[in-house]
């Protein structure tokens, strides 16, 4: 077997694990005080001993809310087979009360399979529910209502949450319900009379430390020694993947690149890239993969607009900009033309552009977010004459005239005084 | 045969006691057998003149040929004398065969407490060969009807229904029950052996096949039973021999909710006429409020897990405190019971029965609606008892509605049983109390209808309120309205016409103290040795100070219980023997629980988050002091942002992956910001004090700097 060969299955291994939230996820739930096991203590208890839970997972996004939750309820669902009946409902989908309670009984009646009639009203769904929670009960079945995107569905008068969480508080129901978010405040959001009924219990996601990111590098990118591959090509990827890892250079574009974001998801999508880069001759990992993947993923997409700007969208940026200083706050195009003008009349140059070439330039600049427009009313004026601002700040402005190829020596200028 | 002597017998109550092995449900309990409780077996004649009546239990023949009663034994004999006897007998556990207390070796004196085992079984667990007493020749060793029942060469049954035939035999509609083994899960380990399922197949039999009665109760009865004979058995489950699963019956744990259960039976009937009728399927979840194919639902095994568990004292306490759960008494809520009750006494025991309106007004969790249910519950007592009129009940949750006109709709249903249209509802109802128009006798009882959630009913014009409300006042409606809410001026709020004519008579239920929420607790507490005295005080102080409500203190402390049951069963998971700890639940623990119920999680995530968002904060809190204005815009922001790192040695990370940075905390709404699509304008606004802020960030390891800015 050619190397290339090895390379290319050492690659879908590792690009298969990251992308399996179970792998990643798995090595960090052993400990007492994992979200995992803490998780999976509240929900594996109200089955056994037939109660009602609810739980917010809340945590920044990224943070395997959804994977560790997915990550017990398979568990569970291995555990106890048959008495388990998990409902997935998303915020995004779902906020509306009629559609939740719809979805709700659709996948209640799969489950079970039942005749499920979409006709069903409002009244009729939410009965359904209630009845299907008390026959559940009474056959020790238990529903888990795993609510994502929580903060929306505490919109409104919350009549899905009143509901699910008031038919919990019977004697014969036995579910849970598991919102997930990612507003910290979401139990906030709760009117007084649900929050009343809802039983806080809420599971912090946060960020992996230094020392946990190593152990994931580790776990992440080194291979077994039990598999189809060749143990002794194994053993080389480990050790070359080892003096990688303990590399100066390395841990320095990986704190770089966590600084904006250290969530294990941000990390995933690094890696990602950073495999997807391997040099399938040399079969190897190598830290050129990672800095490529670094700079790959770390754009500056305002930055790289300003570079794509034609010479005379940068003309009507600066003359913006200069009206900015200036402090006339508002402004729109027949200003900007005018301020063009004046500048064009102080130092004549060979850019000058007639007006209508110029407003093409100007919705140009419109359509790539350079420019806005300062309000959203007067959609029936002309273009011309709605009031605009600048987007990108004066430093970014700067920056990008600098780095521009053959930006004209006048606009440097004009932008600085 | 006939009557036996009673033996003489200490009705002790044993406790529920919890073994691994054998379930709860008291199969500790010693049966004497004694008298039964049926007399005239022999009472020639007709038996089901009035021997047998609907709803009874009884044995019923297997096959036509079936010998014939006389060789069935009344009483069980001993297995050492083979006599029956008058004296105690002493049921064994395991094969429940009977003994004599004086024919056992040693002789016991008296019925021994807790499980009993023979020494028959008790040897033959350890594994020895067992020779059993072999009955004097000539007589062999008789089969009760239990025994034959057990072994599935009996039936028994529940009677339904019973009626003559034109040819003067008798019949009855009988419910089977069935014995473990004839179930598809065959035995199960938790299975006890006096268990029987009920089933939900039914048959007409001749009234001739019956044998004689069997008592067949339920878990609690079964558990109270002591001296009933050797005819008891238990029966917890339903069994489906369609779909061959089991199912709780459901008028076990609460009797209130009975009139549900016939509704849902009426279901099933009806739904397995259709399915049988009709081709095609129905669909389960509309149909006018009927819902096919539930019967669909139950367990294929009954886990084991419920029966054979042995509960720690926390998990007791869990159970306890568990919010569904309907505690025997209601404490601290007795002024405001009478005073709910008083009125709606006043209003139906008038013999006018003018038609009246309570508001009832109060926090969240204060025991509104759980009041005025536990009153509705004495008052059906007193109406069962014939001490006032019958009256009817209807119970309306406004947040329950898909818009506040269906509540006319769901009035109407409750009243009548009729599903119409709102507008069709609102006229017949119109019709009926303000008009007096009353078609049947039904009718013409006082109506009482609860409202909860009342505000909910608030439309733009008020026009549902305003005619629920009316309708009390005028002269033949019989209708009292009970309207909850928490809000207390909300009759204020309303129109001056609505307000008139609800706001008259309130109630109002006040946050609960600290002692009567500590009293509420350990009410559900008692008996059980899991919390701390100063543990639930804490808790309760601490709910009083905040909300007074009687719901977060049960949770914060089921939670606090929870807490200690994980730390307990993590510990003893790790490290072998669990260090046998005090098992309490004390300080530490609820203030774990309130920590995680009040505190919002902001610090912790603030400390945690990557350093570039530290930096981020810094700056805001920077700013925040600089310009002494809360809102900022991310320009702004990102000068001062480049500043800091620019003097502190750090990389600025551009523009673009800052604005990122912001847009996640916005998200986590630990800053407010509009969104990032505005770029350099976007405004920018701490959503927690600037304090909060520098107390996570002030020792950062990671960047000590930071505090300079703070």
């Amino acid at each position: 077997m050619g190397i290339e060969n090895l390379a290319e299955k050492a690659q879908i291994l590792i690009r298969s694990r990251l992308c399996s939230p179970n792998f990643i996820f798995k090595p960090l739930s052993d400990s007492t005080d994992s979200n995992y096991s803490k998780l999976k203590f509240i929900i594996s208890s109200s089955i056994m001993e037939a109660c009602n839970n609810s739980i917010l997972l809340l945590g920044p996004r990224g943070s395997g809310k959804v994977a560790v939750l997915e990550l017990v309820l398979s568990d569970l669902l291995e555990e106890y087979p048959d008495t388990i009946t998990v409902i997935r409902l998303n915020g995004l989908l779902h906020s509306e009360d009629n559609s939740a309670l719809k979805e709700i009984a659709r996948q209640l009646c799969m489950e079970h399979h039942l005749l499920f009639s979409k006709m069903a009203s409002f009244d009729d769904n939410s009965q359904f529910m209630i009845a299907m929670l008390r026959e559940c009960g009474l056959a020790h079945k238990t529903v888990i209502f795993a609510l994502d995107e929580f903060d929306l569905f505490a919109q409104g008068k919350q009549r899905l949450l009143y509901s699910l969480l008031d038919a919990m508080q019977t004697v014969t129901s036995q579910a849970v319900v598991v919102g997930v978010s990612c507003r910290l405040d979401a139990d906030q959001l709760l009117e007084k009379r649900v929050r009343s009924r809802f039983s806080h219990r809420k599971l912090l996601f946060l960020p992996p430390s230094k020392e946990d990111v190593q152990r994931l590098l580790e776990h992440i990118l080194s291979l077994p020694m039990d598999s189809s591959l060749a143990c002794d090509y194994a053993a080389e990827f480990n050790e070359k993947l080892q003096s990688i890892l303990a590399d100066k250079r390395f841990k320095e574009i990986i704190s770089n690149y966590l600084n904006s974001n250290s969530t294990t998801n941000h990390l995933l999508r690094f890696l990602f890239i950073a495999i997807s880069n391997m040099e399938l001759k040399s079969g190897f990992l190598s830290l050129e993969n990672f800095k490529a993947a670094l700079s790959s993923i770390q754009r500056q997409p305002k930055q790289e607009c300003i570079k794509d700007c034609s010479i005379l969208e940068l003309y009507i940026l600066v003359c913006m900009k200069r009206l900015e200083v200036r402090e006339q706050n508002s402004y729109n195009f027949s200003s900007v033309m005018k301020e063009y003008k004046s500048v064009h009349d102080s130092f004549p140059t060979s850019d000058y552009y007639a007006q209508n070439v110029c407003l093409r330039a100007f919705e140009h600049l419109l359509q790539r977010e350079l420019i806005c427009f300062t309000d959203n009313r007067g959609h029936s004026q002309s273009i011309e004459f709605r009031q605009v601002k600048l987007v990108v700040s004066y430093a970014e402005l700067q920056e990008g005239l600098k780095s521009y190829r053959s930006c004209p020596a006048i606009l440097l200028k004009l932008i600085d005084r | 045969m006939g009557a036996r002597k009673t033996p003489k017998s200490k009705a002790e109550v044993l406790d529920v006691e919890f073994s691994p092995v054998s379930p709860d449900q008291s199969e500790t309990k010693k049966r004497r057998r004694g008298e039964e409780k049926e007399k005239g077996e022999n009472e020639s004649g007709v038996r089901w003149g009035g021997e047998f009546e609907v709803g009874d239990d009884v044995y019923v023949k297997r096959r036509e040929d079936a010998n014939s009663d006389d060789e069935i034994p009344e009483l069980e004999e001993c297995r050492v004398c083979f006599k029956a006897g008058k004296a105690v007998m002493v049921e064994c556990d395991d094969c429940l065969g009977g003994f004599h207390l004086k024919c056992l070796k040693p002789p016991l004196k008296t019925v021994p407490e807790g499980d009993w085992i023979c020494g028959f079984c008790e040897a033959r667990k350890l594994g020895r060969e067992v020779q059993l007493p072999r009955p004097p020749p000539g007589k062999k060793l008789a089969r009760t009807l239990r025994d034959k029942l057990l072994s599935s060469d009996l039936w028994a049954a529940h009677i339904e229904s019973i009626w003559k035939e034109a040819d003067g035999s008798y019949w009855f509609r009988g419910q089977w029950y069935t014995i473990p083994e004839e179930t598809s899960a065959g035995r199960q380990p938790h299975n006890l052996r006096r268990e029987l399922y009920q089933t939900n197949d039914f048959a007409d039999i001749e009234m001739e096949s019956i044998i004689r009665h069997c008592y067949v109760m339920n878990p609690k009865e079964y558990a109270k039973a002591h001296d009933e004979g050797d005819d008891i058995f238990m029966c917890e489950y339903e069994y489906d021999i369609q779909w061959h699963s089991f199912k709780r019956l459901a008028d076990i744990d609460n009797g209130d909710e009975e009139g549900d259960d016939s509704d849902i039976d009426e279901d099933w009937k009806s739904s397995k006429d259709a399915e049988a009728s009709s081709a095609h399927e129905l669909a389960a979840n509309s149909r006018k409020g009927k819902f096919f194919g539930l019967q669909k639902i139950g367990t294929k095994r009954i886990p084991e897990h419920v029966r054979c568990h042995k509960q720690t004292e926390l998990e007791k306490a869990k159970a306890a405190l568990v919010l569904a759960k309907l505690p025997k008494s209601l404490p601290c809520r007795n002024k405001e019971m009478e005073e709910i009750s008083a009125f709606v006494k006043g209003a139906i025991c008038d013999n006018q029965c003018l038609g009246r309106c309570l508001y009832i007004h109060g926090v969240p969790g204060t025991g509104k609606t759980m009041s005025v249910l536990a009153v509705m519950r004495n008052l059906k007592s007193e109406v069962d008892a014939g001490s006032i009129r019958p009256y009817c009940f209807v119970d309306v949750n406004g947040l329950k509605l898909a818009s506040p006109e269906n509540i006319y709709r769901v009035i109407y249903e409750a009243l009548t049983g009729h599903r119409v249209s709102w507008k069709k509802a609102l006229h017949l109802l119109n019709e009926r109390f303000s008009e007096g128009k009353r078609n049947g006798k039904e009718d013409d009882r006082p109506c009482i209808l609860l409202i909860d959630e009342l505000d909910l009913l608030v439309t733009r014009n008020q026009s549902v309120l305003y005619n629920i409300l009316d309708w009390p006042t005028k002269p033949h409606s019989k209708l009292i309205v009970i309207g909850i809410a928490n809000t207390m001026d909300l009759p204020e709020k309303l129109l001056p016409r609505i307000s008139s004519r609800m706001g008259i008579q309130r109630v109002c239920f006040g946050p609960y103290n600290y002692q009567q929420l500590q009293e509420i607790i350990s009410s559900r507490l008692k008996g059980i040795n899991a919390f701390e005295k100063q543990a639930i005080e804490f808790a309760s102080r601490k709910v009083a100070a905040i909300s007074g409500d009687a719901r977060r203190a049960l949770e914060i402390c089921r939670r606090a219980a929870e807490i200690a049951d994980y730390h307990i069963k993590k510990l003893s998971s790790n490290h072998n023997p669990a260090p046998e700890g005090k098992g309490l639940v004390g300080m530490s623990e609820v203030e774990a629980a309130i920590h995680e119920m009040f505190q919002a999680p902001h610090i912790q995530v603030m400390r945690s988050c990557s350093k570039l968002s530290k930096i981020f904060l810094a700056a805001m809190v920077y700013e925040l002091y600089k310009t002494g204005m809360a809102e900022t815009s991310f320009e702004k922001l990102a000068m001062t942002v480049s500043c800091i790192c620019t003097s502190n040695a750090e990389a600025f990370p551009g523009w673009d992956i800052l604005l990122k940075v912001g847009c996640m905390l916005g998200e986590s709404r630990i800053i407010l910001c509009e969104p990032g699509a505005r770029h350099s304008l976007q405004k920018l606004q701490l959503n927690f004090p600037s304090d909060d802020v520098s107390f996570a960030l002030k020792d950062s390891k990671e960047i000590p700097w930071l505090a300079k800015y703070l």
